[in-house]
């Protein structure tokens, strides 16, 4: 009964959230029409590449595959909630007393606001960059097993990314402004994610540094299960994703501690 | 009667490191030094002092979102910081800078999620919200998003969203802050009617003397991390000022009046303004010399406005504190 409370208390943010991130819709309308240019760009881009390389693979994917791959990670990437400005602002001002106020953990609330405000983003996100790679390259082969695989590896991948803007957020306690922290982990995920550039492009030698690094499993691990899904990457994608989990939570809970104990009332 | 809020000897110290090129120096900074009081369950009071005099930490401290350095809290049995999520369900607190509402949403929405947050039996929430929307007139914009609000319905909107839970104990730090004089006066009224129905304890900080009168029945002032004044706000008044306001209209001009401790405020033809210090001349000898003065039509004592009461309390806990 008590769990059901719980759960029910952080699934209820999670669906405020969702219904305020659909309240302007001219926010909604400008990401979308941001994805469907930088997909359109890419497809551009792509189409040289492939025609220059004389294949019809390219990273072991077709052209087709490569734009879907690119739709779900872009998907993913322009989906992220803006969790660290929003730790570094409770803060910096103070906020943090209204959280703190609540019968909730401070990162679990964060957490419930973050996915709700994600799965809204990342939804509208795939169903328009879903319709763009319909009309320029057309449907891929997708399978239920396929689609189950993804889901599989998509709540991780939120929850990791969330973790790492999480983390960066609390480093408000120490520094001036978080901002460039978070510059950084964005491009970093975007770089080596496996956003722009599959990670099967990348030299032989770095791909098994950059699949075991957690920015894979937020970008390219959900990316490829949706266009060449198996049960050996899933299993390796599930493997990583725990690990890395398990250690960003426990990061999280440790910085999270010292963080409380150097909280100070800066008045108001 | 039972012990709302119990305070021994709490005491906050920070410490404020400074980098000198390559030297780091830590200075102790002392928040709060030794308070000590108690609140009954139900009281309304109004914690008061200077920026910076340790109020906000204090209730920081009350409310478990700080650790003190050293000290004993009590609230309604609870220690905040180690019971700190099983206190919010008994507490509730309105951040006057600090929305709790979600923005681009009504704030029936926030009603809704603080019901689950809190988790309310459905029937108890919605005869809660009813009466909340009925007693804060909040029926005519509760469907209206938040961000549509002016800061007076916001404001009526955020303290009834921090009543939903029915808390026993309430913090408001500086509730009316912004907001026009009929605003602050609908809100004043309802805290001080929701503490007399309800019986919640008011935890309130503010630096409007008006709140104060208004809402407390006892001040609480704190400077430089201590208590320097304890009681109930018309005896405040009382010891620090030993003044009254006189004012006077005449049905024409009258003759000048000149009496020792009688400064006169205000003079505008058959109006006079006169700050009596009581200690030198009483009441009633300025009085007879007024009737003397001219033909009155209305003459009114009043005390003096709480404002000069506090700044005074605040002059005099400078001068006792050696820097």
């Amino acid at each position: 009964m008590t769990i059901t409370k719980s759960a029910s208390r952080y699934l209820w943010i999670s669906y405020t959230a969702a219904r305020s991130n659909l309240a302007y819709s001219s926010e909604v309308i400008y990401r979308c029409s941001f994805l469907a240019v930088i997909l359109f760009i890419f497809l551009r881009l792509w189409k040289v590449v492939y025609a220059a390389s004389g294949s019809d693979r390219v990273g072991g994917m077709t052209l087709p595959q490569m734009v879907w791959y690119l739709v779900v990670t872009e998907a993913i990437y322009l989906s992220a909630p803006r969790v660290a400005s929003e730790v570094d602002e409770d803060v910096r001002t103070g906020r943090l007393a209204v959280h703190l106020i609540r019968p909730l953990s401070y990162a679990g609330g964060h957490l419930s606001r973050a996915m709700g405000d994600r799965v809204v983003r990342f939804a509208i996100n795939l169903t328009v960059g879903s319709m763009l790679a319909l009309a320029l390259v057309g449907p891929i082969p997708i399978t239920a097993s396929g689609l189950v695989m993804f889901l599989v590896t998509l709540p991780a991948a939120f929850l990791l990314d969330f973790l790492g803007m999480f983390l960066i957020g609390l480093c408000a306690f120490w520094l001036e402004s978080t901002s460039g922290l978070a510059l950084i982990y964005t491009r970093t995920v975007m770089m080596f994610g496996g956003m722009f550039l599959p990670l099967a492009i990348y030299p032989a030698l770095l791909q098994p540094v950059l699949k075991a690094l957690p920015f894979a499993s937020m970008l390219s691990a959900p990316g490829v299960m949706f266009v060449n899904p198996s049960l050996l990457l899933l299993k390796e994608s599930i493997l990583i994703q725990g690990a890395a989990v398990a250690v960003f939570m426990l990061m999280v809970g440790v910085v999270q501690f010292v963080a409380m104990q150097r909280l100070f009332s800066n008045g108001g | 009667m039972s012990r709302g809020v119990e305070i021994r000897e709490l005491k906050k110290n920070f410490a404020l490191k400074r980098w000198t090129g390559l030297r780091r120096t830590v200075t102790e900074v002392v928040a709060v030094d030794g308070i000590s009081m108690d609140v009954p369950e139900g009281q309304a009071v109004a914690f008061i002092g200077p920026n910076g005099a340790g109020k906000s930490t204090t209730i920081k401290m009350l409310t478990g979102i700080l650790h003190p350095t050293s000290g004993n809290i009590s609230v309604l049995g609870f220690t905040p910081w180690r019971d700190r999520r099983r206190l919010a369900h008994c507490i509730g607190a309105v951040f006057g800078q600090r929305s709790q509402l979600w923005y681009h949403l009504p704030a029936r929405d926030t009603f809704e999620l603080l019901s689950r947050i809190y988790s309310l039996e459905r029937s108890e929430f919605i005869r809660t919200r009813d009466v909340l929307i009925e007693r804060f007139d909040l029926g005519s914009f509760m469907d209206t998003p938040v961000r549509k609000l002016s800061l007076g319905q916001r404001m009526r909107a955020e303290v009834a969203a921090s009543l939903l839970h029915r808390p026993r104990v309430l913090f408001l730090d500086e509730p009316t802050i912004g907001l026009d004089v009929i605003a602050r006066q609908e809100l004043r009224d309802l805290i001080c009617e929701w503490n007399r129905n309800d019986g919640t304890t008011i935890f309130l900080t503010s630096h409007d003397a008006g709140d104060i009168e208004h809402v407390a029945q006892r001040v609480v002032v704190i400077n430089h991390g201590h208590v320097v004044v304890d009681d109930n706000v018309a005896a405040v008044r009382r010891k620090y000022l030993g003044a009254k306001i006189l004012r006077v209209q005449f049905h024409e001009a009258p003759r000048p009046m000149v009496l020792e401790g009688v400064t006169m405020l205000h003079e505008s033809g058959c109006e006079w303004e006169l700050q009596i210090d009581t200690a030198i001349t009483p009441v009633r000898v300025v009085t007879a010399a007024v009737l003397n003065a001219g033909s009155v039509a209305d003459i009114a004592v009043e005390n003096p406005p709480l404002e000069e009461v506090i700044a005074r309390i605040y002059c005099e806990s400078r001068k006792e504190v050696p820097t």
